[in-house]
């Protein structure tokens, strides 16, 4: 709590902040004083645990009542869980009543279990009740009548009298055979000797069944005085301490109450908080107006106003007040709080599922939990949520309201998560005022808290909801009481420890309570009594086989741990890592063999070493350094190309050598591998740039070169002889040596499949890039520059290249399928081409008379005379305008006609030859 | 079709420029119609593929310059598509089955037996087998290699392969005995000499002696550079002048550089700025065992002699790794750093000689 004192200076404010959990703890202690009270009545004292369902049952209490039953009532379910399973294994022995008098010891010896199973749990109250003193013990006995009675008549072979004689006898000699020291063996000389048999019987399982809620009981309320429990659990017989070897300690230890959890307080308290703002819509209590503090209530009530005393002066809050703040904050119009859900995070083991449940109890909800095992598929994930949200059981104990707690939702599926948000978001149509009763209709709101919990926070899946969830982080448990609970736990269970070798556990478990309390079970299963540092250290189980990242593995390999200091307790002076030679080995084996990676880590190694601070002089640990990777490079040839996977287990040796190599007190500066990846991208996007060069060269020289030859030889010449020194003139007035030099720059531009290409540089100007970029495959950087060709260079080779292409293209074509071209040259210079519109304008063509003069095209070529019309023979001048448009139209290659409303105008055939 | 390379390449046997009893032997090779499979290697730019073409037109006449590209696509037995390019004409198929990667096994066991199970229909007047030709052949797995035993025995009657590779060493023994060798070496430079000038006279160009001197001598003898280089120095002046700057591969200049800066200054740093050069040279599809040998090249003609054996060695103790290995980079940067490592003790043995 000193942390919070250091927080809150002010004692009240202490008061105010931990309101909740003070009034939580006042109840609690009125629990607890309940059951000790009742100890003190009862002579059997251990007993009175078991009484609590019997009292809750019929009373129906009030919430606070049944919150603080939780716990209790669990644990005795427990107890009569373990009961009934012993139950059955012994009733297997039952042989068939044939033959009575051979086998009645037995049987009748085992009868009580099965009653106790038949009869229910209505039954079992009896035995625990019956004092242990004569009198009463005898009158239960004579209770028991109805079940002889039916003995008899059932039996009707033999009499009863033989059978009493013969539980007689081994009654007696039971009592004489008995060396227990308990008070049971006297009492059962004064009694009839088959009551005793089964009083003893009876007794034996309650006083497990006592004995272990009285040791829960004293766990939980930590007392120390377990001297009466300590010498029954050493002279505990062979077959209960199987039963108890079975059982987890993590679930036998595990914290019941508020007060035992070992978490932060912190988070502790702000969890319980938020699920006390249910309170109003759940149980439909107002919340306490904090009558104490009015005048730091009063803003709280204006709502969001900052101007708080104590946090005035700082403008920006901790996180810690944030919470806080997000926790005074207002209720919706439905009284719900604002945040729906809590979210837990946490790394495994710190007691995040606990807390919850531990929580949802004592704020007296029945926890519904959905977990990792259950199916979350959103359909059932849907109903299973509304199963837990809507209805309440209308039976038995746990008639409060549910609590749902969604634990592993980092696991789940988006579909559920995203069915979760819904669930939240759900709007009540009818407004406020409807919270309080319950809507029958389908969709109705959220009423009751949702408690999600996962480990990792930051899953893709989960961001929706951490942005509508109240979040909470668990810190690491605090080592020192982490330790404490190891320490009563051991305590208990005889095992011998000092706090030193307590806290070497917690710290080689990383503070995870699970392993901790697994590795003592452990340890105390394989027969340690004592427990001491060495055999922590020696012990491999306790150390969490988590994935502690390649920084931290490359940090391991390159950085010489110093000698801690020295702790509380003998022989702790030694980290792992640092210490004598053969212990950083094992510890950096270790490390290397438990990542895994074993090519990133050596990739990390390899970009690493260079910049390490070590002097060497004459580079022999840089060569050996070098030996080790190229061995594991060939160990990696091996193992993939003959899946020899058995030699995977040399390759951590590689960070061991490097270890002993490189590594320097110094926090050595790593930065990730990337140059590896880079290279591969950069090989690649060359390979692929020449090979689309390559692709698209015809065979005829395709055959002569290969990528290699490329890259090799001819690449950067090739680069050198496309470059010419050309005038920066119109193509058109090129000599015409220029003009051939530029007709063999085009040919062998598109033989090597090589054009420019117009782009856009990122400043806004053009340039012409050479496509494929294989510019990149053959510069080097650092090289005096190649000779570049201007833009207007570029901008004119590459118009020419696509005429040239234009060119080839149709001579491929015309060469492809002559009968095209011939047609075409017959269309052209036909004597009568045969078009839709000539078939209208016939009556004015064959009216003209053709001209001859020599017809000039738009370019300034000569074309073909076409062949003369026949001469219409009536000619006369006032057909004049008519023969001179007929001249016009008839002769002309181009023609225009009009069709209402569309045109598709203007056609005539052209070819690329005529335009080039 | 416009770079001299291609321009002046010869087309026939008889038209061959050097080498000339070579091409007669071939010539008499294939005169009765039929030949061994044949191994024909060669460093680059000799004209190995140049011979082979002559080969096959003398056997099959000028059909086989119909060349067309055929894509392939190979399905392997794990369901991996591959993709090839074949270029073949009417007689025979080129495949380069490196391109294939590591399932050129693959290729060669369904491509090639394709081609050799189909019979010639018309034996008359045909040729009874096709050929294909294999290019790269020291590129191949070991696998493929042990794939295409069997199949040159088997389909014998129906194909002949006509193998090309740069050396033999990494040609496994049993394909190599049953091939006929045939080395194909590079042109002295008399040769080269009188081609460059031959075709500069034909491009009605004049070439000065010392100019194709020097070409060749730049080139190495390879008669494709040379060729390029000249044409690229026609390019950047003409008429040619004797001391004319001939242009080089920018790699040469670059590994060059990298050479000398290693022999310039030992220590890790260094070593990490000749990493990033390696690294550069290794994305510019440049083969590691070209860098190796490149920089071993340069290496031993700037360090002493008395180094120079330790040199050549440690060379090829550090390539064999790299064929055995994968990552060629951690394989060179290995061979630097034993050179500095070597190099720099030389030379402080050498300073403290000369100290006493």
């Amino acid at each position: 709590m000193d942390e919070y004192d250091e927080l809150f200076e002010i004692q009240d404010d202490f008061e105010d902040q931990f309101a909740d959990e003070l009034e939580a703890m006042a109840q609690m202690e009125d629990e607890s004083a309940k059951p000790g009270k009742r100890q003190k009545q009862d002579p059997g004292g251990n007993i009175s645990d078991i009484e609590h369902p019997l009292d809750a049952q019929p009373t129906t209490p009030k919430a606070k009542r049944q919150k603080q039953d939780a716990g209790v009532a669990k644990r005795l379910f427990n107890s009569l869980q373990t009961q009934e399973s012993k139950a059955p294994t012994e009733r297997d022995d039952i042989t068939p009543p044939s033959s009575p008098e051979q086998c009645e010891t037995p049987r009748n010896f085992r009868t009580t279990p099965a009653v106790l199973d038949i009869s229910g749990f209505a039954s079992i109250p009896e035995t625990p009740r019956r004092p242990p003193t004569a009198a009463p013990a005898s009158l239960h006995v004579l209770r028991r009548p109805p079940i002889e009675g039916e003995y008899i008549s059932v039996t009707d072979t033999s009499g009863s009298r033989v059978y009493l004689r013969q539980t007689e006898d081994t009654g007696t000699k039971v009592q004489d055979s008995r060396l227990v020291p308990d008070p049971q063996g006297s009492l059962g000389l004064l009694t009839v000797p088959i009551s005793v048999l089964r009083d003893q019987e009876a007794e034996r399982r309650h006083q497990q069944d006592v004995q272990e809620s009285q040791r829960l009981i004293d766990l939980l309320s930590s007392s120390v005085n377990d001297v009466l429990v300590q010498p029954e659990e050493e002279s505990d017989d062979p077959e209960d301490t199987e039963g108890r070897a079975s059982r987890l300690w993590v679930d036998r230890f595990s914290p019941r109450q508020y007060t035992q959890l070992l978490s932060d307080d912190f988070t502790n308290r702000c969890l319980l908080k938020w699920l006390k703002l249910w309170d109003t819509v759940v149980f439909g209590r107002e919340r306490k107006a904090r009558t104490a503090r009015p005048d730091r209530q009063a803003p709280n009530e204006n709502s969001f106003k900052p101007n708080q005393p104590n946090q005035i002066q700082n403008r920006f809050k901790t996180k810690i007040e944030m919470t806080e703040e997000l926790l005074e904050a207002e209720l919706d119009q439905y009284n719900r709080p604002r945040f729906k859900v809590a979210l837990l995070s946490g790394p495994p083991g710190l007691g995040k599922t606990t807390l919850a449940h531990v929580i949802a109890k004592h704020a007296g909800y029945n926890v519904v939990e959905i977990n990792a095992s259950d199916d979350r598929s959103a359909e059932v994930f849907q109903k299973r949520i509304d199963t837990a949200t809507q209805m309440k059981s209308v039976l038995g104990s746990n008639e409060r309201p549910n609590c749902l707690i969604i634990d592993e939702i980092d696991g789940a599926p988006a579909a559920a998560i995203n069915i979760l948000l819904a669930t939240l978001s759900r709007k009540d149509g009818h407004g406020a005022g409807a919270e309080t009763t319950k809507k029958k209709k389908k969709d109705a709101i959220l009423l009751r808290p949702i408690i999600c919990i996962c480990n990792d926070l930051y899953v893709p899946a989960l961001r929706p909801l951490r942005q509508q969830a109240f979040l909470l982080v668990f810190p690491q448990t605090q080592p020192s009481r982490l330790a404490q609970r190891l320490a009563e736990i051991s305590v208990q269970q005889g095992m011998k420890t000092d706090t030193g070798t307590l806290l070497c556990l917690c710290e080689k478990a990383d503070n995870d309570i699970r392993s901790c309390i697994n590795t003592l079970q452990f340890l105390h299963g394989r027969g340690h009594k004592r427990v001491d540092t060495k055999t922590i250290q020696c012990v491999s189980v306790g150390q969490k086989d988590q994935n502690k990242g390649l920084f931290h593995l490359w940090q391991g390999i390159f950085q010489l741990q110093r000698t801690k200091r020295k702790r509380i307790g003998e022989g702790f002076d030694e980290a792992p890592g640092s210490g004598g030679g053969g212990q950083r080995f094992e510890h950096i084996l270790h490390l290397a063999s438990s990542s895994g990676e074993f090519e990133k880590v050596s990739q990390g190694l390899y970009e690493n070493y260079l910049s390490m601070h070590v002097r060497d002089p004459n580079l022999h640990s840089v060569c050996e350094a070098l030996e080790w990777l190229s061995f594991s490079d060939r160990l990696n040839q091996v193992i993939m190309q003959g899946q020899h996977f058995s030699l995977m287990r040399y390759l951590p040796f590689l960070s061991v050598a490097f270890h002993f190599l490189f590594a320097h007190t110094h926090v050595p500066r790593i930065s990730y591998p990337h140059s590896q990846y880079e290279a591969s991208t950069r090989l690649l996007s060359s390979r692929n740039a020449l090979s689309t060069m390559l692709a698209e060269i015809p065979a005829c020289i395709r055959t002569r070169i290969s990528q290699l030859s490329l890259s090799l030889d001819m690449l950067t010449l090739l680069l050198d002889i496309i470059c010419p020194k050309l005038r920066p003139v119109n193509p058109q007035l090129f000599s015409s040596r220029e003009k051939e030099q530029m007709r063999e720059l085009i040919s062998t531009m598109l033989a090597y499949n090589l054009s420019y290409r117009q782009d856009r540089t990122p400043e806004g100007q053009y340039t012409y890039m050479l496509e494929p970029h294989v510019e990149e495959v053959v510069r080097f950087p650092g090289l005096p520059p190649r000779r570049q060709l201007t833009y207007q260079a570029k901008q004119t080779i590459s118009r020419e290249m696509e005429q040239e292409k234009m060119r080839r293209a149709e001579q491929l074509m015309l060469q492809r399928n002559p009968a095209v071209h011939k047609e075409a040259e017959k269309k052209t210079a036909g004597p009568n081409p045969i078009k839709n519109h000539q078939q209208r304008l016939e009556n004015i063509v064959k009216q003209t008379t053709v001209e001859i003069r020599p017809e000039v095209d738009f370019f300034g070529r000569a074309v073909d005379p076409k062949p003369q019309r026949p001469h219409p023979t009536s000619e006369t001048g006032e057909k004049c305008a008519v023969l001179s448009m007929g001249t016009a139209v008839g002769d002309s290659d181009v023609w225009f006609r009009f069709n209402e409303g569309m045109s598709n105008a203007v056609r005539r055939n052209v070819y690329i030859r005529e335009l080039l | 079709m416009s770079l001299w390379v291609d321009k002046y390449r010869p087309t026939s046997l008889g038209k061959l420029d050097y080498h000339k009893t070579q091409a007669t032997q071939l010539k008499n090779l294939v005169q009765c119609g039929d030949f061994p499979h044949l191994l024909v290697y060669g460093p680059s730019g000799a004209g190995k593929k140049t011979r082979i073409m002559c080969l096959l037109r003398e056997l099959y006449g000028a059909g086989v310059e119909k060349l067309r590209i055929e894509h392939h696509t190979i399905v392997a037995p794990s369901k991996k598509k591959i993709e090839i390019n074949t270029i073949a004409s009417n007689y025979h198929l080129e495949v380069n089955p490196s391109d294939a990667g590591n399932q050129d096994r693959v290729v060669i066991q369904e491509l090639i037996k394709t081609v050799a199970q189909s019979q010639q229909i018309q034996t008359s007047t045909q040729r009874e087998f096709k050929v294909v030709l294999l290019t790269e052949v020291d590129r191949l797995t070991k696998d493929a290699q042990h794939a295409l035993r069997r199949t040159m025995e088997k389909y014998m009657s129906t194909c002949r392969l006509i193998l090309c590779s740069t050396s033999t060493s990494k040609v496994i023994d049993p394909i190599r005995s049953r091939c006929l060798a045939i080395r194909v070496p590079l042109p002295s430079t008399e040769e080269v000499c009188n081609v460059l000038t031959s075709i500069c006279k034909k491009e009605g160009l004049l070439l000065p002696p010392e100019l194709a001197k020097h070409i060749t001598e730049k080139s190495g003898r390879n008669l494709r550079k040379a060729l390029l280089m000249c044409e690229a120095c026609r390019v950047q002046q003409y008429p040619f002048s004797a001391d004319q700057d001939v242009p080089e591969t920018d790699w040469e200049v670059y590994l060059r550089e990298t050479a000398n800066a290693i022999v310039s200054q030992q220590s890790p740093q260094r070593l990490l700025e000749v990493r990033a050069r390696l690294y550069e040279l290794l994305t510019h599809c440049i083969p590691p065992d070209i860098i190796m040998k490149g920089l071993v090249t340069e290496l031993l003609s700037n360090c002493d002699g008395q180094l120079k054996t330790e040199v050549a060695q440690m060379a090829a103790y550090y390539e064999h790794r790299l064929q055995l290995g994968n990552k060629a980079i951690y394989h060179l940067e290995a061979f630097t750093a034993k050179f500095m490592a070597i190099y720099k003790k030389f030379m402080e043995d050498g300073l403290d000689a000369m100290m006493f």
